[in-house]
């Protein structure tokens, strides 16, 4: 009887593919891209474990156990590259969201048409800006010595700013960098899931009575619960991961900021290619990967305990 | 059955299809010349001269060796990061790879498999040249890693001074109150630098850029008798050395005396006058033109830039500016003449043809005729030969538009070598005043084994990378407590292992030699 049961489960699933060709084609790419990219490159992590040459290769290369961890604890700089890179995503997934989600409700209420589509672009293209050109404009906004910044300041009689050497303004700019590059093109997300709210619930609303701003706090906001939960647990994978290009950009090896402003990406970076050592780099990419997988996990676990629906898996 | 066949067909037809390039190419393939592509350090030409030059050598190759060359450039903009990226890439496209033991990472990327080892027999058989000329001078062992193999061919036959320093401007000197122009201690540059300060508003005393720690060699190679032991890097610093006055035992200047903090103290100063920009560290400009352009009071690079570049320029850009030399070490005589391999060429481990490779090398180093197209050109067109028989430029030449660009610095020779018309008058007098001084390194045959202390290696890397930028653009408040606490960081991450394993190996040397 569970025979039976099991074979037709089985051949409705072959069914269900069949049918499902289609779309399955699409996701082709998208799983070449990740075969290729991820998991092929995965027994490579055995680097890590290793006293790598290249001659010995991978897998030839004598193994030496948990050594190249030491590095990292030894160092003394896995505790600050972890609290940077996990504070600065932290950042910039609640503020961006945030405002992308303010953002999304705003233009959602423009009822000029062409004012929509202008500020819509405007916000937009931030985004197209290559990182290099960010820290070539952000250096001859705020260097010292010839910055538009402190020109405006001396003009005006006041003190230049050193703000190259003081690691406590960075994190305010780069959020605000960030902020800047980012937020346009996430509220793009929210702004197509307000598209696709029911028109006849704002329609009983106003006819319940409601003021805009009501409308946007019991319609608007509730209906994308689900889009934000997914957004966010998208980047609570991605937190230990930084923006490699945006901090390389801004601050690269000045030294006087890395206190506030070096994470992972550019510590290992730095050392790394400074010091030809893959099997340490191998060894913080595998410490990054574990650590964002539990917080993957986690971040499903509790998504689900609140409400199954919203869960990924 | 019949769509069977027409499968087999059409597979048929493939096949032949796919193999028929390769069996031509195969019936050729003895005859055509192997292609053998160099790489090389600098930004690679664009004015056509090099292409025009490669033409003409090449018909020389072929005809020589049945080879023909080309250039690979890694590009000065972050170039450690790119060379060693380059040589671990395990690229087959590149044979012979320009290298250097103490500016290039060749002990590095040897160890790690990077180069191809070298028997006496290959060399004998495809650089026979070379391979005499080296043995003759005994200098094969300086080319060894503790398997007693050779892992590239060094450029010994050249002489050249590679010493640094501050490059300055004798007019501005004699104008701030040094006599003849002439400073002759390092403080000394503190007096030159606010005389530029107050005088020349449009011009930093010093305009440098990036990560550098000249302000603290400078001062403590002049002020102590450390020196260097090469070959053991800590990303991009050095930090091991020995005493002249205890030449056997491992120490460090980041590690030991006062003379880092001492230095630390003058860098504050300098940087309190306003000698660099406030954000030198995230600066990038192009200093040495800003000295061209009279914008920078000094710029920091060696002997060999000094009279092949920098009087000349000076002299025609800044007419009267009467430019100037000081070397770390001027003071106490603290200072090494270069090691053989400075300057040295390995081939690569995934080379298809390392032999040829061997015999072209050969040939450029040894060959006059091959020797004078690569390093100099075409005659009458990218050079000339003065009536006193030195070499000059044509008529209307721009060296900064013109220039070659060949950039070849891994098996130069002074026999082929003619003084230029662009060098310094006094080079001969520059060169044989750093004869009579400069000492010999000591340790040429010292081989480290780094295997056991790469990671201590990586984070010590990581510390010095952390202070040393700031110490030497002087951003602490207190020097002596950011010293103190470097130096707290580095034993902590195990610099006293390190030291350890090193001394381990001078012990061993040093017995071995009955020192």
């Amino acid at each position: 009887m569970s025979g039976t049961d099991r074979s037709r489960g089985h051949k409705s699933i072959w069914r269900q593919l069949a049918d499902s060709k289609v779309l399955l084609l699409m996701c082709v790419p998208a799983m070449i891209f990740f075969i290729v990219f991820n998991y092929m490159p995965l027994p490579g992590a055995w680097i890590a474990f290793t006293n790598f040459n290249y001659r010995d290769g991978i897998f030839g290369s004598p193994f030496v156990g948990f050594k190249n961890f030491e590095f990292l604890i030894k160092s003394g700089q896995l505790w600050m590259l972890t609290r940077n890179t996990i504070l600065y995503n932290l950042a910039f997934i609640v503020l961006g969201n945030l405002l992308q989600i303010a953002i999304a409700v705003m233009l959602n209420e423009i009822r000029l048409a062409w004012f929509k589509k202008l500020s819509q672009a405007a916000m937009f293209l931030p985004f197209f800006i290559s990182s290099v050109l960010v820290g070539v404009i952000a250096f001859n906004l705020l260097n010292y010595d010839t910055g538009a910044l402190n020109a405006l300041i001396k003009q005006t009689g006041g003190d230049p700013i050193k703000i190259y050497s003081s690691a406590g303004a960075w994190p305010l700019i780069i959020i605000l960098v960030h902020l800047w590059q980012s937020t346009g093109y996430g509220s793009i997300v929210y702004f197509a899931a307000i598209m696709g709210i029911d028109r006849s619930l704002y329609e009983a609303a106003t006819v319940d009575g409601a003021t805009a701003w009501q409308r946007i706090r019991y319609v608007t906001l509730p209906s994308l619960k689900p889009t934000f939960i997914i957004l966010v647990l998208f980047s609570l994978g991605g937190i230990m991961h930084g923006n490699f290009g945006l901090f390389w950009n801004l601050v690269g090896n000045n030294a006087a900021l890395f206190q506030t402003t070096d994470i992972i990406e550019t510590s290992v970076y730095r050392m790394v290619l400074s010091q030809n050592n893959f099997t340490t780099s191998t060894a913080v990419g595998l410490y990054q990967s574990l650590f964002g997988f539990a917080l993957v996990m986690t971040a499903n676990w509790i998504v689900r305990r609140i409400n199954k629906d919203y869960a990924l898996f | 059955m019949r769509r069977r066949n027409i499968v087999q067909v059409g597979a048929a037809l493939l096949a032949i299809g796919i193999s028929m390039p390769a069996l031509t190419a195969g019936a050729f393939a003895q005859d055509a010349p192997t292609e053998i592509t160099m790489l090389t350090m600098g930004n690679k030409p664009t004015n056509g001269r090099l292409e025009a030059m490669l033409e003409k050598l090449n018909e020389l190759l072929v005809e020589k060796a049945n080879a023909k060359l080309d250039l690979f450039f890694i590009e000065w903009a972050d170039w450690q990061t790119q060379y060693n990226v380059q040589l671990l890439s395990g690229d087959d496209n590149v044979d012979l790879i320009g290298t250097a033991t103490d500016w290039l990472y060749a002990w590095e990327n040897a160890e790690k498999g990077a180069f191809l080892p070298l028997s006496p027999e290959m060399l004998q058989a495809n650089a026979p040249k070379t391979w005499a000329q080296v043995e003759a001078d005994g200098h094969w062992d300086l080319t060894k890693l503790a398997d007693g193999k050779i892992y590239f061919m060094p450029e010994d036959n050249y002489t050249q001074y590679t010493n640094h320093g501050f490059f300055y401007r004798g007019d501005w000197a004699k104008e701030a109150g040094f006599p003849n122009g002439e400073i002759t201690k390092f403080e000394d540059f503190t007096k030159y630098f606010e005389w530029v300060k107050a005088n020349k508003p449009d011009a930093y005393p010093w305009d440098v850029a990036g990560a550098n720690e000249a302000a603290l060699t400078g001062y403590i190679q002049g002020h102590t008798d450390f020196q260097t032991l090469q070959g053991i890097s800590a990303g991009n610093y050095i930090p091991f050395h020995t005493k002249a006055s205890d030449p056997y035992t491992v120490t460090s200047w980041y590690m030991e005396g006062d003379a880092l903090v001492e230095a630390a103290k003058l860098a504050k100063q300098w940087n309190d006058i306003g000698v660099w920009r406030e954000d030198a560290l995230n600066y990038d400009g192009d200093t040495r033109e800003e000295l061209y352009a009279g914008l920078s009071g000094v710029e920091q690079h060696h002997t060999q830039t000094f009279v092949n570049d920098i009087v000349n320029n000076m002299n025609t850009k800044q007419p009267g500016s009467d430019p100037k030399f000081f070397y770390w070490g001027q003071e106490n005589g603290n200072f090494f003449k270069d090691i053989f391999t400075h300057g040295a060429m390995a081939v690569s481990a995934y080379s298809k043809n390392p032999e040829k490779a061997l015999q072209v090398y050969d040939l450029i180093r040894n060959d006059k005729e091959i020797y004078d197209l690569f390093n100099f050109g075409i005659k009458d067109v990218d050079y000339v030969i003065t009536a006193d028989g030195k070499l000059g430029y044509p008529e209307g030449y721009d060296s900064s538009t013109m220039a070659l660009g060949t950039d070849y610095w891994w098996g130069r020779t002074d026999e082929f070598e003619l003084p230029r018309t662009t060098q310094a008058p006094n080079r001969a007098e520059i060169i044989a005043a750093l004869d009579a001084r400069a000492k010999d390194y000591p340790y040429s045959t010292l081989i480290i084994n780094k295997q056991n202390i790469d990671s201590t290696l990586a984070a010590m890397a990581g510390v010095l990378s952390e202070y040393i930028p700031q110490l030497q653009y002087g951003k602490f408040e207190d020097p002596a407590a950011a010293v103190a606490e470097m130096r707290q960081k580095l034993k902590d991450v195990g610099y006293e292992d390190a030291r350890a394993a090193i001394q381990a190996d001078m012990d061993a040397w040093k017995a071995a030699r009955g020192l």
